[in-house]
């Protein structure tokens, strides 16, 4: 190993692969693999002009692709290397923008100024030397090893010496959306409305995007959020990620038998005689029983409509101190009749009202700790729904759930990256606590298990509901807290409301929230950064992610501005060049250049439509829903989720897919487009300019109606409101209406009538001696199959 | 895009490391036109998941000593030519004992012991054994791999019923969980699925079909972005080849049967018959025997072994047992001793077995000793050497799995590398 660079030789190389000269003429050499001498202090010369600023290469590269991967776990408050001389901040958990970063490079300036003798103790440790409790972190001949050479070189390099050299990310530094083209406002409402409330727009909201741009969108979306259908929207999108529908057993288990014995299975004994005969009342007993099971399960994302609807807080999903009941889950809680006052109407299943919970009783008498009365509600924290879908063994010990807090509230998943150990089995029974003694396994469980340990109270096994641990909570654990923070004693009875009210001033919350959001309306997580500093495109992928984390910082900015109003961050994404890219233009798209292929990855809405969109689409569309995505069996076929075994959605289309898309296709035209053609013109749809008897070749004026009548379905059914009858996919439509009459008439021995299975419900076969009907009917199913349609 | 600018299309998604499809959907589009969707023959890749960790030690790999195990003695271990096993007729309700079941398929299995999942967390360990690679979210399973490669012109490639899926963007994933969902899909652009009675003339549906695939080729362009290109490929494809999803109906049996396992395999094999499908990705849960160990695993590794073997006969009987090939396996093994309520946690050492097409049988690779932590191996000669003997990891089985299957030079293959050094490779694994 050299320990002495050769300053001497020339001309200049640069050996770190990542890396590139910006001016040939003025590099000096970088340490390669070889980890730096110490400086010699009488050695100062000046080696050439600086190109690089010391903070770009700790902030490029250092910190990147080495320190926030590598180090920050451990070596940060509450982290297991916390008393070291190196303690790094977490940049996502920063109050000013910009001071993690900066104080991360003067703690790593500081290490990489000290030496165990003649060697840089910052890669001694790194490369697990020096009783480096966090083992090796990095090979002596990886890319990160060789950063962190660069790294202590360039601090010691002696005065005026500098490197030329930097990282590729600043060397073609561009604007991240140049070349990228913007969807047409019209386009962009149409994408909204469909997409939060299941409607198209509507003429004045075309009209004022029309006019007045994207300042038109926030007072639609203002006014769209008030709409039910946004809330149905938005219940359903946190339920794909928070899955609370998916919880073992019937709906009504979620209330424990040891407090609810009595009132929970309230709908066996509620007075059904007003029904009718006996079949009668088992058929209203059924009903009764499946509404409280649903109104049972509506209960978390029913808190989160209700706090996005009074423009509440967002921060009350994990600090809120009341639950959301209806009338009949109220009967549930045994609260229904101190509340009955409290709905508009008593008897609907699914009207929602906030309550607080008095302290649990139990059946041996006993109640719940709780110094104010009250149950500790800590918004979805408490709920126990949300206790049910993530349960605990006594091996497990509430891990599961602390992961599962990470994840929904802060944006982490602490099982993303699990490190791989040498012999995890050996480390397993080498230590008798290996969970709190092998560094290995302390990286994670300093910060899970104290979070876990939070979650102490409710562990009545097996429902793991309230009920704390019989042996009380283990001692082989790290202690209940949060992050370095001891959970206090006064607070032991309410620890979920103490990691709430912690996690509400956690900056990761609000990214984590912007993040959520970003999922509902484009169906996909938010970008992580890429993990191997080794992929070539390393640098492109960074971007990507820079870029779009730029986007949800400022977004979140917003969000904590206005006071957590979850309603701001929909106004934000809706309009951010995130959710309005639509393509790249000709010139700029660059096909031949991967970097900017992988760049652009990720961009671009392109999201399959999920049963349940697809069918408010088509709702919206043509006035009616197909209905057979609603079936669950069918519905899980078209990808969708159960919240419990299928957990994701189907982001692309299977084969099977393929075939619905063309049963619904077919259906869709053949239940719509004679029925249409059966309404006087001013109440159709689909052809309101237009009759059967036009046909193509006929006349011009004939060609021009048909053409119009295209250009109308493109708009409605399509979205393309920038249409006109000489674009290219209406003169593709018009010739597949034109090309299917030229087959039929060619054609011998056709029927004069559409198909019985697509006549006018309630009349007899509809006459269609031209063969128009069909034609038409074939262009809408057509229309129904593209892209256009089915991805949003 | 013709043919020529498609094909620097691909290349360039490639070098890209993108998550484009493309090398599955445009083989799909030219197959789909020149060969007129013709059925895939095999090989056909089954993957058996013991979902939540299994007990080898009540499988494949016995022990019977220092409280291990509970159910039985040293001296009781079985043999079936090279292979040991635990016994455990008369030690369960239902299934298919071991006895039985290395009686029947012994001949053809390849064991693998002391297999190191490195972790000893349901996620990762997952994830790891599914695709080989510990470290990243965004490879694809081998199951997946083998189906973008293999039948990118099926309209259900990769089927699978739980686990770890995930796909690589190279392929769609099919979830199909009842029998009759295949009869509705089977024939789309007929009323209720009947032949006879279709929505459209046949030449409306032509029209239909090539004003797509123009439309197709008019908008693949440099103005697309990824994603969206993407999109309108992967959504085309799906359309077309789902016409071939009627070969399937002759295979749909008219029973359901009631067993978990078998209605996977009924479905799996019906797709495999009818050209459809390349490879399954088969689960059961609950292994995670944390509490009452012996209970638990002794209630489902007899229906493990019950659902492989019901698998394996009703392939013979549609002549497709030849063209298997077969892996059943878990994301991890469990402790050896019991915690305080009969159960064991999560050990990172277990086992896998593999059999089917080009693998020979009646044997084992690698071991655990007496303590149940693994023995490495010797690369080159697959024999048990602690000295000298490497760990043997998922990657080290993913990568010879690709090279079984004929795909590890794939591009696609290459996309997803599993870092396996040359000197590493457990090149006569099958042999």
């Amino acid at each position: 190993m050299s320990r002495r660079p050769n300053r001497s030789r020339s001309p200049a190389y640069v050996v770190l692969p990542f890396l590139v000269a910006v001016s040939s003429g003025f590099c000096v050499e970088g340490p390669g693999t070889a980890a730096p001498a110490k400086p010699d202090s009488t050695e100062a010369s000046y080696r050439g002009p600086a190109c690089i600023a010391q903070s770009d290469y700790f902030s490029d590269e250092v910190w990147t692709k080495v320190a926030a991967q590598a180090c920050l776990k451990c070596h940060k408050t509450g982290g297991d290397a916390e008393d070291t001389k190196l303690v790094l901040e977490d940049p996502t958990r920063e109050k000013t923008p910009g001071e993690a970063l900066r104080n991360n490079r003067q703690a790593f300036e500081r290490v990489a100024k000290l030496w165990e003798k003649d060697e840089s103790r910052l890669l001694l440790k790194a490369a697990g030397g020096l009783d480096h409790e966090g083992k090796a972190v990095l090979k002596a001949d990886s890319t990160g090893y060789r950063i962190l050479a660069q790294w202590v070189h360039l601090v010691n390099a002696p005065a005026g010496e500098k490197l030329a050299m930097k990282a590729a990310s600043a060397k073609d530094a561009h604007a991240f959306f140049d070349g990228i083209i913007m969807l047409d406002n019209r386009k962009l409402l149409r994408r909204a409305t469909l997409s939060l409330a299941g409607r198209l727009p509507s003429e004045q909201e075309l009209a004022a995007v029309e006019k007045d741009g994207l300042k038109a969108m926030r007072p639609i979306l203002d006014s769209l959020m008030k709409e039910d259908a946004f809330y149905e929207r938005l219940g359903e999108g946190f339920n794909d990620i928070l899955l609370t529908r998916g919880y073992d057993g019937v709906p009504e288990t979620a209330l424990s038998y040891d407090s609810f014995e009595k009132t929970r299975g309230w709908t066996q004994r509620y007075d059904v005689s007003a029904a009718g005969d006996e079949a009668a009342q088992r058929k209203a007993r059924y009903k009764l029983t499946d509404d409280y099971r649903e109104a049972m399960l509506r209960e978390p994302t029913e808190l989160v409509k209700y706090i996005v609807r009074n423009d509440r807080p967002f921060t009350e999903i994990v600090t809120a101190d009341y639950i959301m009941v209806s009338p009949y889950t109220a009967r549930g809680y045994g609260v229904f009749e101190e509340l009955r006052d409290k709905f508009h109407d008593p008897e609907n299943p699914f009207e929602y009202v906030p309550v607080r919970l008095t302290a649990l009783k139990f059946r041996n008498g006993k109640v719940q700790e709780s110094p104010t009365g009250f149950y500790p509600h800590a918004g979805l924290l408490t709920t126990f729904q949300y206790l049910r879908r993530y349960p605990t063994t006594e091996t497990n010990r509430n891990r599961l759930r602390a992961r599962m807090y990470y994840q929904h509230f802060l944006g982490i998943d602490v099982l993303e990256l699990a490190p791989r150990v040498s012999d995890a089995a050996a480390i397993t029974a080498k230590f008798k606590v290996p969970t709190m003694e092998a560094s290995e396994c302390v990286i994670c469980h300093k910060t899970v298990d104290p979070v876990a340990g939070l979650f102490q109270d409710y562990y009545q096994l097996p429902d793991a509901l309230y009920g704390p641990r019989k042996e009380g909570w283990f001692k082989d654990m790290f202690s209940p807290g949060f992050e370095g923070d001891d959970l206090p004693s006064q607070d032991r009875w309410r620890a979920l409301q103490w990691l709430g009210e912690k996690t509400a001033k956690d900056p990761r919350f609000a990214t984590t929230m912007v993040g959520h959001v970003y999922d509902v309306l484009t169906g996909r997580k938010v970008l992580g950064p890429p993990a191997s500093i080794d992929d070539p495109l390393y640098d492109a992928k960074r971007r990507a992610y820079q870029a779009q984390r730029s986007e949800i910082e400022r977004i979140a900015a917003i969000f904590v501005k206005g006071g957590f109003n979850l309603k701001d961050a929909f106004k934000e994404w809706v309009a951010s060049p995130f959710y309005r890219v639509e393509g790249r233009k000709p010139a700029a798209g660059a096909p031949a250049n991967p970097e900017r292929q992988a760049e652009l990855a990720d961009l671009g809405l392109a999201r399959l439509l999920s049963p349940e969109q697809l069918e408010r689409k088509i709702a919206a569309v043509f006035g009616k829903p197909w209905g057979r995505l609603k079936e669950q069996q069918i519905g899980l076929l078209y990808g969708g989720i159960d919240s419990k075994e299928v957990t994701e959605r189907a982001a692309d289309p299977s084969g099977a897919m393929g075939a619905l898309q063309r049963i619904m296709s077919n259906e869709v035209a053949c239940e719509n487009v004679a029925a249409d053609f059966a309404l006087p013109p001013d109440q159709r749809r689909l052809f309101p300019q237009i009759e059967l008897d036009v046909m193509p070749g006929a006349s011009a004026e004939g060609d021009q109606c048909i053409r119009a009548a295209i250009v109308h379905l493109h708009q409605l059914v399509l979205g393309q409101y920038d249409a006109t009858e000489k674009d290219p996919e209406v003169e593709r439509t018009f010739r597949l209406f034109a090309g299917i009459l030229e087959d039929a008439h060619a054609r011998k021995g056709l029927e004069p009538t559409e198909k019985y299975d697509c006549r006018v419900p309630g009349e007899p076969r509809s006459a269609d001696p031209n063969y128009t009907l069909r034609a038409w009917r074939g262009v809408v199913t057509y229309l129904l199959r593209q892209e256009s349609f089915l991805y949003e | 895009m013709n043919n020529k600018s498609r094909r620097d299309f691909l290349q360039l998604c490639g070098l890209a490391g993108l998550g484009v499809a493309a090398p599955v959907w445009f083989p799909s589009l030219s197959r789909a036109e020149s060969e007129g969707l013709s059925p895939y023959d095999g090989p056909f890749y089954v993957v058996f998941n013991a979902s939540g960790g299994w007990d080898t030690t009540y499988l494949m790999d016995p022990k019977g000593t220092s409280e291990i195990n509970r159910l039985y003695k040293d001296g009781d271990i079985l043999t079936h030519g090279n292979h040991k096993f635990a016994p455990t007729t008369g030690k369960f309700q239902a299934g298919m004992s071991n006895e039985d079941f290395y009686t029947e398929f012994g001949s053809e299995l390849l064991i693998l012991n002391g297999l190191d999942y490195s972790v000893n967390n349901h996620s990762p360990g997952q994830r790891y054994m599914a695709t080989g690679k510990l470290d990243s979210m965004a490879y694809p399973t081998f199951a997946a791999l083998v189906a973008a490669c293999k039948g990118p012109a099926c309209p259900l490639a990769f089927l699978t019923f739980g686990n770890y899926s995930n796909t690589g963007n190279l392929v769609a994933m099919s979830r199909i969980n009842f029998l009759p969902a295949l009869n509705k899909v089977a024939n789309a652009d007929s009323i209720d699925g009947s032949l006879k009675r279709p929505y459209q003339d046949d030449f409306v549906v032509d029209r239909i079909q090539r004003a797509l695939k123009e439309q197709l080729d008019t908008r693949v362009s440099d103005t697309l972005l990824p994603r969206v290109e993407r999109a309108q490929s992967m959504l085309y494809a799906a359309q077309i080849n789902s016409q071939s999803l009627q070969r399937i109906t002759p295979y749909i049996p008219s029973t359901i049967p009631k067993e978990r396992m078998s209605q996977q395999a009924e479905i799996a094999l019906a797709a495999f018959k009818a050209g459809v499908c390349v490879s399954a990705n088969l689960s059961i849960g609950q292994f995670d025997s944390h509490a009452n160990n012996d209970v638990d695993q002794m209630r489902l590794i007899p229906e493990l072994l019950a659902g492989i073997a019901y698998f394996i006969r009703r392939a013979e009987e549609l002549k497709l047992r030849d063209k298997l090939v077969i892996v059943v396996q878990s994301e991890m093994g469990r402790t050896p001793n019991y915690n305080k309520g009969n159960g064991k946690d999560h050990w990172s050492i277990g086992s896998a077995i593999v059999m089917g097409q080009g693998i020979r049988g009646n044997r084992v690779v690698g071991a655990t000793d007496e303590k149940q932590f693994a023995v490495p191996v010797v690369p080159t000669t697959l024999a048990c050497d602690k000295d000298s003997g490497i760990r043997m990891r998922p990657e080290h089985i993913h990568n010879e799995l690709r090279v079984l299957a004929g795909i590890a030079d794939h591009p696609m293959s290459k996309k997803f590398p599993l870092g396996v050094a040359e000197k590493d490779r457990l090149k006569t694994l099958w042999a």
